[in-house]
């Protein structure tokens, strides 16, 4: 199992803890679950008990923005939404997949990580700020 | 006696033709067009043979022929209730799995097969070629060689008739070639009930009960059951009789169905024969322990029915749901693709007739039934409880389908109470509205499963990206 067999899944401001059973059973909170997860072009389509849920992807331009992200060193917005907190300061040494700042997203926290290991180059927002999708946020060196 | 058949269909029905064909020691050959090269039915059978269409009979006898088939098993569908095949065969000496031609031909007309009902004593639907007096309405507009929906009218006063009459010919033309129409006389909230029949070539004729198939999405079932819940032993009685007496006055032989509809307040009309091996055939066969396919292939050979009347008795509730592929929160938009995840469901009294698998591709080219899903228990609450459960079960990924759809109208309060009819699912228009609301659970698991995408080429994005941390 890979090291996401476990761990805190952070939403809604709330801290979810789940374990991966088997490849198609997950503990959440708790509570026992089967799911499927399937990835196409423009969806990810999630089974879960029964139900079917469509996840739209992004759009097509944030996704090679992402894709190229790691490479450039430039941590951009994924999605549009607001900075929770930013974790670093210019300057500051990072490792790589260092969790750099947590952004909320249609009510979801998410982590950005440090692409690589480097020096934090440029903090481009600030706290509480509401961003686009494909905004460049921070620039490690 | 048959030793070898020519399966003339695809999809789940070929390969359940093809299972009990197996059981009975008989060998299969399957035909399959282009789209089909991998499809299912085509390992399934012993022997397999490339043709340009499934609705070409003489091509398909000619196929017969060269693969040394002595009988056809024409399935539903397609060349099912074309007199052609079934004459083709006779001129070739073949075993044709059905009727008669000419009992065939007869029942596909509606206007004939109401004539000869209602001679033989089956109450009809009151009908008219043209103007139905003005007492009559609301009527509705048919197609003679229609079915499914198609070239039908609604007409609720007498002014509306010449315009609903052009416009259903045109669409008749279209689906069935043939621009008849008629007019019927309107049933409010009927019931659909069919009697299963079977007869065998030495003029004995019974009934296998009936089946409920009122739930309807545009005059196409999808759920089925047996017994009706609108069934008492005296109207199973009289319907059975009327069913029997339909398949007498045609001399029916091999396996076919009475369709009648009930109303409200118990009166029942003759609506048409098939003259075939219907698609909910199977809760026939839980409730009873017959395989029809079994018995059809009994009375191909000439043998004489193995039962009486009296030596039938229905046991416990079976019910089937059709599992297709189409949106129905979208209108029934038909879809299509690769079916990726498959799990099927199991366990006591569940049955799965099904033409798909993992890496079925399902395309525009046939009906959009995929499978069947069937379940027996001994009550209907224990039939509706195990569909429930195995609905619940069954994963179909790849091709968007009804199945969490069908759960929720066996879900329904008014399903359960038993008190239906074919303007159900109009009734009920919450049940094709879905919540567009994501439980956080479902987004962490999508978070989680990165690696397996369709293309094969990861793609970061915000699910997989971002959304958890390990702790």
């Amino acid at each position: 199992m890979t090291s996401r067999s476990h761990g805190t899944f952070h939403a809604s401001g709330r801290s979810i803890p789940f374990r991966l059973l088997e490849p198609n059973l997950i503990e959440i909170d708790g509570k026992r679950y089967r799911f499927y997860v399937l990835h196409n072009r423009n969806e990810h389509i999630v089974w879960l008990n029964g139900h079917t849920y469509h996840l739209p992807r992004a759009e097509k331009g944030a996704l090679s923005h992402a894709a190229a992200a790691p490479a450039s060193g430039e941590i951009t917005a994924l999605m549009p939404g607001k900075i929770l907190r930013i974790e670093v300061n210019a300057g500051d040494t990072v490792v790589e997949k260092q969790t750099v700042a947590i952004m909320e997203s249609m009510k979801m926290e998410s982590a950005l990580h440090a692409p690589r290991a480097g020096r934090v180059a440029a903090i481009h927002c600030q706290q509480g700020q509401v961003v686009e999708m494909g905004e460049l946020l921070i620039v490690i060196d | 006696m048959i030793r070898k058949v020519l399966i003339a269909n695809r999809g789940e029905i070929a390969i359940r033709i093809g299972h009990t064909l197996r059981e009975m020691e008989i060998e299969t050959v399957a035909v399959f067009t282009d789209p089909d090269e991998h499809s299912l039915h085509v390992p399934a059978a012993d022997a397999a043979c490339h043709i340009e269409s499934y609705l070409d009979a003489r091509e398909i006898v000619r196929a017969a022929k060269e693969y040394g088939a002595d009988a056809i098993h024409p399935g539903y569908g397609f060349l099912s209730e074309s007199p052609s095949l079934s004459e083709e065969c006779e001129k070739a000496g073949i075993i044709f799995i059905g009727p008669r031609p000419d009992t065939i031909r007869s029942m596909g007309d509606k206007l004939e097969s109401k004539r000869v009902m209602q001679a033989a004593g089956v109450p009809v639907v009151p009908t008219w070629d043209g103007n139905p007096p003005a007492s009559a309405y609301p009527v509705l507009v048919k197609a003679v060689g229609g079915g499914g929906g198609k070239g039908m009218r609604l007409v609720e006063k007498a002014e509306d008739l010449a315009e609903a009459m052009a416009s259903a010919s045109r669409e008749a033309s279209k689906a069935f070639n043939d621009s008849r129409v008629f007019v019927e006389k309107y049933i409010r909230r009927p019931r659909h009930i069919e009697f299963q029949i079977l007869g065998d070539s030495h003029g004995n004729h019974i009934h296998v009960f009936e089946r409920e198939c009122s739930i309807q999405r545009r005059h196409q079932k999808i759920i089925e059951e047996t017994p009706s819940t609108a069934m008492t032993l005296k109207l199973r009685e009289e319907m059975g009789a009327a069913a029997v007496a339909a398949a007498k006055a045609v001399d029916y032989r091999g396996a076919g169905t009475v369709e009648f509809i009930l109303d409200p307040i118990g009166s029942f009309y003759f609506l048409e024969m098939n003259t075939r091996l219907q698609v909910e055939h199977p809760v026939t066969e839980m409730t009873t322990g017959l395989d029809l396919v079994r018995e059809q292939v009994l009375i191909a050979e000439g043998q004489r029915l193995l039962y009486r009347q009296a030596d039938l008795h229905p046991v416990g509730h079976s019910m089937e749901c059709r599992i297709y592929a189409e949106v129905p929160e979208e209108n029934f938009r038909p879809s299509t693709g690769t079916i990726e995840i498959f799990e099927a469901p199991a366990g006591p009294g569940v049955r799965l007739d099904s033409g798909v698998g993992k890496n079925s591709v399902v395309s525009y080219h046939f009906d959009p039934l995929l499978a069947k899903l069937i379940v027996w228990a001994s009550s209907r609450e224990a039939a509706i409880d195990r569909m429930k459960r195995a609905l619940a079960d069954f994963v179909l990924l790849g091709v968007r389908n009804n199945i969490e759809f069908l759960h929720r109208v066996i879900s329904d309060p008014e399903f359960s109470s038993g008190k239906i009819d074919t303007g159900f699912l109009d009734r009920h228009p919450e049940l094709f509205t879905v919540s567009t609301d994501v439980p956080v659970e479902a987004l962490l698991v999508a978070s989680l499963g990165g690696e397996k995408t369709v293309s094969g080429a990861h793609i970061p994005d915000v699910w997989t990206s971002g959304f958890w941390r390990n702790s």
